[in-house]
């Protein structure tokens, strides 16, 4: 909030040098008062511009029902295509347009990036998608954005795109793009937490009560996961919560929250953060320090992302560390939270049946095989992790698949971030003791009910 | 006062106002007309739609839907409790970092202002930490307060000395001492440059009365250098409390609002941007301008206070 200063001068009488300014001017006292108040009521006024200037946006669009593409149009597409998104750290979304404009031969595909973070891309695509630009026929959009998007009539309906190539995509990656019984979005890669270990000092975790146990059974062991107060917190809280048995959303989207679940996996994260399973510096971390610190060597378990595999190569730990899918609950079963992105054409794209052709061809097996190869993300085709060359660029594909065909979505509601918000500020009132379990888990389903009854 | 030479005579004299005043306001007035116009159109025209939005609700279910609800978002946000944690956290931060920054940096203009060789230098120098991005020196401050791995805590338990082994941003007040700490070190070299303007328009004939009279170093201080220095010492606070009151960068980087750092802007930031949440967020919004505005004038009115004691003074 530094980008506006006020870069007029405050009424001169304010400043340093001018004293002589009051008896210079030959005011009366009152009208000088005005003046005065004039110049503070405008400073301020520049002051809360920043944030007013931000506040508009207010959703125009009509309630009419969106179109939905159709998968035969594909054979006949021409013309040029834009895919929007985020920042391409991988390469995958420049390297999949240029693909695909070569393999097609008669549509012109580009990538354009409209945020370099996560939350800046949403805010970019939110703006173009609310003043129904043209500018993007496809965007490539996070999991969680699925519900929100199609709410309000943004996206094109993919339902028979979707079931004509449903035997070629894992069917927990199809979940993320569902909402209200039609799919709205193709998964393009996906992701799912795994855990790392340190194969000489601890074993490959089988349960959640397992991993905690050994690692507070020596100093060095202790396990590092994302604990700071953001969605990454949802996420990691959640993976426990689903192997648990536990749900926040039920099949009716009732708020099933205030469960002996929760307050199990509530109990059991705080336990483990008092005996030592878990360092206590999990409250300030997100993927990055918590990669950091295990890189340190000083750590028996980490949660993270299969990118982490990469970089781990790289430190003196390579070699030493093994990875695990997500263990599993005791008495439970293995699950986990499904990350990862779709591509969800626009409702106002010129070009949907270019849009058809370039999800058609992103998704075949063939492509996805080059998804794990060459830009080392997930694939949403099953037989891509089996493949003997992707095994070989990915070691760890095994262990991924699992972790990906256990995993299931975040929960799925137009507010969706509101109810994230309600799971990860509670979780964190109650990791960082500011929160009883009990006052917590009432709390967070009293807001994620509240959240759900947004007008 | 040696300013007195800067007043020729007819500006002088307070005797009301006669007709050419009157021709000269006039002509004042129609002189800064437009620039009046354009700062209704960039400053009132938004002020005034978030106004608009913060009456209405608009659906985040359905699309195109929205109502008006007169002053239910304001309601909600008054009587809820997360508006009136951050108002307190907010004042808190501002309390604790404005102070800190008036005192280092009117001891900072006070040794800029002494003159010894490469003066012109250090002052371009201790500007430095105010040329940073907010963002990026935010998330410097949290790689060094890191548990484990930080410089901050790494440096304490090598020399043994307390605080090596806090979770700083993971505490309750620990994690706000960072995010004063981070503010006062980015913006102390600001208020320090408006006290250095200060300064320098105190004349050297004050000093030398007080040496005359028997003042010692610090009597003098006390008696001529900080009054004549309130005007300015004022207006850096008042810069500084608008800044510090809107604060937002830091506890979002630093902490994502938890353990008490949540802040008037970063609470309608969520409901405006994350939520969506147009009329609660302009709300929220609406309310932080206001907050800032009614400390402004406070502080504008009691500077003013100052200044007509100067000049009656003077007179």
């Amino acid at each position: 909030m530094d980008l506006i200063r006020p870069s007029f001068p405050l009424h001169e009488e304010t400043t340093a040098a001018s004293v002589p300014s009051a008896r210079r001017s030959g005011m009366g006292a009152a009208s000088r008062r005005r003046t005065r108040i004039t110049a503070a009521a405008a400073a301020a006024m520049a002051a809360g511009l920043l944030l007013t200037a931000c506040g508009g946006g207010a959703a125009t669009q009509g309630a009419d029902q969106p179109a939905a593409a159709d998968p035969a149009s594909a054979a006949n597409a021409t013309g040029s295509l834009n895919v929007c998104g985020g920042k391409d750290a991988s390469g995958i979304y420049k390297g999949t347009v240029e693909a695909f404009t070569k393999a097609n031969g008669k549509v012109t595909a580009k990538y354009t990036e409209i945020g370099a973070t996560t939350d800046e891309a949403r805010t970019q695509a939110v703006q173009r998608l609310e003043g129904k630009s043209s500018e993007c026929d496809i965007f490539v959009t996070d999991v969680i954005w699925t519900s929100e998007f199609a709410s309000q009539g943004w996206l094109l309906d993919q339902t028979k795109l979707v079931e004509a190539n449903k035997d070629r995509l894992i069917p927990s990656t199809v979940e993320t793009a569902k909402y209200e019984d039609k799919y709205w979005a193709s998964p393009f890669f996906t992701n799912a937490g795994l855990v790392y270990y340190q194969k000489d000092k601890v074993a490959k975790p089988e349960t959640w009560q397992q991993l905690y146990a050994e690692a507070a059974g020596a100093e060095g062991n202790s396990y590092v996961y994302q604990g700071k107060q953001y969605e990454g917190l949802t996420v990691n809280f959640l993976e426990m919560l689903y192997s648990a048995g536990g749900e926040v959303l039920d099949e009716n989207g009732e708020v099933r929250i205030d469960s002996p679940e929760t307050r199990e996996v509530l109990d059991f994260m705080v336990k483990g953060l008092e005996d030592g399973s878990a360092d206590r510096a999990v409250l300030t971390y997100n993927e990055d320090p918590a990669r950091l610190a295990y890189e340190s060597g000083n750590f028996g378990y980490q949660r993270n992302w299969p990118h982490v595999y990469r970089l781990l190569n790289a430190t003196p730990l390579a070699g030493t560390f093994g990875v695990a899918p997500l263990p599993a609950w005791e008495g439970g079963k293995a699950s986990g939270v499904l990350g990862g992105w779709n591509l969800a054409i626009s409702a106002h794209s010129t070009n949907q049946a270019g849009a058809v052709a370039f999800i058609d061809f992103a998704t075949t097996p063939d492509w996805q095989k080059h998804v794990a190869m060459d830009f080392s993300q997930a694939p949403v085709n099953e037989a891509a992790y089996a493949d003997p060359e992707v095994l070989a660029k990915m070691p760890f594909a095994t262990e991924l698949l699992a972790s990906v065909k256990g995993a299931k979505p975040r929960p799925i509601s137009p507010v969706y971030p509101q109810i994230s918000q309600a799971i990860y500020k509670n979780v964190y009132a109650v990791l960082s003791g500011a929160a009883t379990t009990e006052d917590a888990v009432k709390t967070m389903a009293e807001e994620i009910t509240a959240a759900k009854a947004s007008f | 006062m040696a300013t007195k030479s800067l007043s020729p005579g007819r500006w002088g004299s307070s005797s009301g106002m006669n007709g050419r005043d009157r021709e000269e306001r006039r002509l004042a007035f129609r002189m800064t007309a437009p620039s009046l116009v354009l700062m209704a159109l960039v400053a009132a025209v938004p002020i005034g739609y978030a106004l608009w939005l913060s009456l209405n609700q608009y659906s985040v279910r359905t699309a195109g839907l929205s109502r008006f609800v007169g002053l239910d978002n304001y309601v909600a946000a008054l009587s809820g409790p997360h508006w009136w944690a951050a108002f307190g956290q907010t004042f808190l931060f501002a309390g604790l970092s404005v102070s800190l920054e008036l005192v280092l940096g009117t001891a900072m203009a006070l040794l800029l202002n002494l003159a010894f060789k490469g003066r012109a230098l250090l002052r371009t120098v201790v500007l430095l930490p105010y040329a940073v991005v907010t963002v990026v020196s935010a998330i410097t401050w949290e790689t060094m307060f890191q548990p484990n791995l930080g410089l901050v805590t790494n440096v304490l338990s090598t020399l043994g000395l307390p605080g090596g082994d806090v979770i700083w941003l993971g505490e309750h007040g620990y994690a706000m001492a960072v995010i004063v700490l981070a503010d006062v070190w980015k913006t102390t070299p600001f208020a320090a440059l408006i006290i250095l303007a200060g300064l320098q328009v105190i004349p050297a004939e004050t000093y030398e009365a007080a040496e005359l009279d028997g003042a010692s170093k610090w009597q003098a201080f006390v008696h001529v250098t900080l009054p004549l220095l309130r005007p300015a010492i004022v207006l850096a606070a008042i810069f500084r409390t608008m800044d510090a009151l809107r604060v937002f960068d830091l506890p979002f980087v630093l902490t994502r609002g938890a353990n008490g750092t949540e802040s008037m802007s970063m609470l309608a930031y969520t409901q405006l941007r994350e939520n969506r949440l147009v009329g609660e967020g302009s709300a929220l919004s609406i309310l932080t301008f206001l907050t800032v505005m009614v400390v402004s004038v406070v502080y504008i009115r009691f500077a003013g206070g100052n200044i007509r004691e100067v000049a009656k003074e003077e007179q």
